[in-house]
């Protein structure tokens, strides 16, 4: 299948001299649409650094990343309107819901349709609401929405406009297991009916079966997860 | 969608609050401005209602508004046989402060020169100019008094038959106007122990005196009221009031300045040394202060806009993740700096109407201060938004990722 992501030979460090860390070494990385993966390892290991990076808000030192086939960064240096391709062709979901505290579930999601030019963003946000199944609380604000719902409205909001790449910052943190799943499997339904590419940073080993691939980062450096992927009956 | 309209929205009350807070500051500004205005306004009102071309008084004096001034009457008729003079008309001038059903009244009194000047060029919001030349008398309506009232002064009753609005001197007291026999009556006013005593002196200067010893008849005679000593010349006037002919007044001036005994200001002059002195510090000090004013306003208007904006921080920058345009941001803040603006000059514009006429001093709306109020609080919640951009500009998306 297409990529919608690639990423050729990133680094990245942070500070200067003896304090100085490598937060991304030498990553290369490629992400097909219609594809969940998941990016696993420890505290520190760059993950968020790398989703940064993949979503045009801090560029890597070096390294070039490619957006459905167009190279978009070299080095650092942005060779298109990142902030236009954001609104366009991204999702971002993160930890906290991060809705806008001002706007109301729907118009979360209608603002971000409108950003990415479309036309019909209330009846769209109604739609992806409905989709995710929070169309009762459309009117209410954000502060008035459990984390599930919050973080199923932020779903619905990195869904607007039909992006080719969603990427989560650990997205279930601030959940249960039971709703840290449903959630990890609305991306799964997001990949496979709508054609998008998946990156989910999380470090929550029980829902591993949901994703296509996974990745693991440790000191900046990147490889395809090693332990044997639990089997789909065995998961709680 | 308009962000601006939807943030104001979820916080109404404090933008609201904000916004009369704003209001109640400028109205505070505007104010200051109106009584600097009402001041400068007020204090040449007394000039220019004359309708003077010339203004002669004692010589070497800045009278009789800034300083007193004596003039020996026989001026007025000097002046008038000066050719290329139409009218010459004695003027005087006192503050005095009376008692009126117990409250105290402190008056401006203006002798008009009768009957040349029944008060015809005052601005009369009620009633009609003076039409006898004693007992009558116009009042400025901030005294308090109707048309039909009487004011005791000097043991007789002044009858008020016209109304003034805004006949206020620079001290803020109320102008009334009489004829110049009126004006000197009251003037030299003498309580009954006064001539008494005034009369027991001259009784006791005629003894010391041959004349005196000889002729004791003499002393009724110099001790009669009629007699008493303002009464045996005629009184001095402060100014005297010249209406020339418009193209001979020049050559009038230079007639009269030749006069060992009066100084010539026009018109403009006179006005000029009535700000200039007697105004000129109170002008300053409010001039001054409406200045710290402004600029305290714009800080505060400043603060408060970047204080609206920081706490927006973390929505702006997951706005500004999702790739909100740059101008959509901008025009969130500047939008909300407008509305604020707005309000609060609707707060500012109500608080004056309702307000400013309780004030004690008048406080004059100008029609440069009505103009440019609303354009300056537009230019300064602008202005003061600027902080508030820059903000907006320096955040950094990628901490909305940190949550
Ligand atoms: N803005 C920054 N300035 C300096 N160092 C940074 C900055 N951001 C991250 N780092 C460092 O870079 C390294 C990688 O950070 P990163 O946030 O990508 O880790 P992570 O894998 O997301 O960790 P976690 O699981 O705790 O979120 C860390 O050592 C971190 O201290
Ligand atoms: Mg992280």
């Amino acid at each position: 299948m297409e990529d919608a992501v690639r990423a050729v030979d990133l680094s990245k460090t942070y500070g200067t001299g003896p304090a100085a860390v490598k937060a991304l070494d030498h990553v290369t990385l490629t992400i097909a649409r219609g594809t969940v993966a998941a990016l696993l390892g420890p505290s520190g290991s760059g993950k968020s650094t790398l989703i940064k990076a993949l979503g045009f808000v801090s560029p890597a030192d070096t390294g070039e990343v490619f957006f459905g086939g167009r190279l978009v960064v070299k080095d650092g240096v942005p060779l298109a309107d990142l902030a236009a391709l954001r609104r366009r062709h991204l999702g971002f979901v993160f930890q906290k819901a991060n809705l806008t505290s001002f706007l109301t579930a729907r118009e979360n999601v209608e603002i971000a349709c409108e950003f990415g030019g479309k036309s019909d963003g209330r009846k769209r946000a109604r739609e992806l609401l409905a989709y995710l199944d929070v169309a009762g609380r459309e009117r209410s604000y954000p502060e008035m929405l459990s984390g599930g719902e919050q973080q199923r409205v932020a779903i619905a909001r990195a869904l607007a406009n039909e992006p080719s790449l969603i990427l989560a910052d650990e997205p279930t943190a601030a959940l249960d297991s039971v709703r840290s799943r449903s959630v990890m499997e609305l991306f799964r339904k997001v990949a496979h009916d709508r054609g998008a590419a998946v990156l989910v940073v999380t470090h929550d080993h029980r829902a591993l079966e949901v994703f296509d691939v996974l990745y693991e980062m440790e000191d900046g450096r990147i490889r395809p997860h090693q332990q044997e992927r639990p089997a789909p009956a065995a998961a709680p | 969608m308009n962000l601006a309209l939807r943030d104001v929205r979820r916080h109404l009350a404090r933008f609201v609050g904000t916004a009369a807070g704003l209001g109640l500051l400028l109205s505070v500004v505007v104010a200051m401005q109106g009584i600097y205005a009402g001041m400068v306004d007020d204090a040449t009102i007394l000039t220019r209602a004359m309708h003077a071309d010339l203004w002669l008084v004692q010589r070497d004096t800045r009278g009789p508004f800034a300083e007193g001034s004596r003039l020996d009457p026989s001026v007025e008729a000097r002046a008038a046989a000066v050719p290329g003079v139409r009218t010459a008309r004695p003027y005087t001038y006192q503050l005095i402060q009376r008692e009126h059903r117990g409250a105290v009244m402190r008056i401006a009194l203006v002798g008009l020169g009768w009957p040349d000047d029944p008060g015809r060029s005052l601005p009369l919001v009620r009633g009609r100019r003076l039409q006898q030349p004693h007992g009558e008398m116009i009042v400025d309506a901030s005294l308090g008094l109707g048309i039909g009232e009487s004011l005791a002064l000097a043991g007789e009753q002044y009858r008020v038959v016209g109304l003034t609005k805004n006949a206020l001197t620079s001290g803020g007291e109320s102008v009334a106007f009489v004829s110049v026999a009126d004006a000197e009556l009251i003037a030299f006013d003498q309580p009954a122990e006064a001539a008494v005593l005034e009369r027991q002196r001259v009784v006791a200067r005629l003894r010391r005196t041959d004349l005196g010893r000889g002729q004791p008849a003499l002393e009724d005679l110099a001790t009669d009221s009629r007699w008493r000593a303002p009464a045996l010349a005629s009184p001095p006037v402060a100014a005297v009031l010249v209406q020339a002919d418009p193209h001979r007044i020049a050559e009038v001036r230079e007639v009269m300045r030749s006069w060992g005994d009066v100084s010539v200001y026009s018109q403009d002059e006179e006005e000029a040394l009535l700000l200039g002195g007697v105004v000129q510090r109170a002008r300053m000090q409010i001039g001054l202060f409406t200045v710290i004013l402004t600029l305290t306003a714009a800080v505060i208007i400043m603060m408060v806009m970047y204080n609206l904006t920081l706490e927006k921080t973390h929505d702006l920058a997951v706005l500004k993740l999702m790739g909100a345009p740059r101008t959509r941001l901008l025009g969130l803040i500047l939008q909300q700096a407008w509305l604020l603006g707005a309000l609060g000059y609707a707060v500012a514009f109500a608080m004056g109407e309702l307000v400013f006429p309780m004030f004690p001093r008048r406080v004059l709306i100008t029609e440069t201060i009505s103009l440019v109020a609303p354009v300056a609080t537009m230019g300064i919640v602008t202005l003061a938004s600027i902080l508030g951009l820059t903000h907006v500009m320096r955040i950094d998306p990628s901490t909305a990722l940190e949550g």
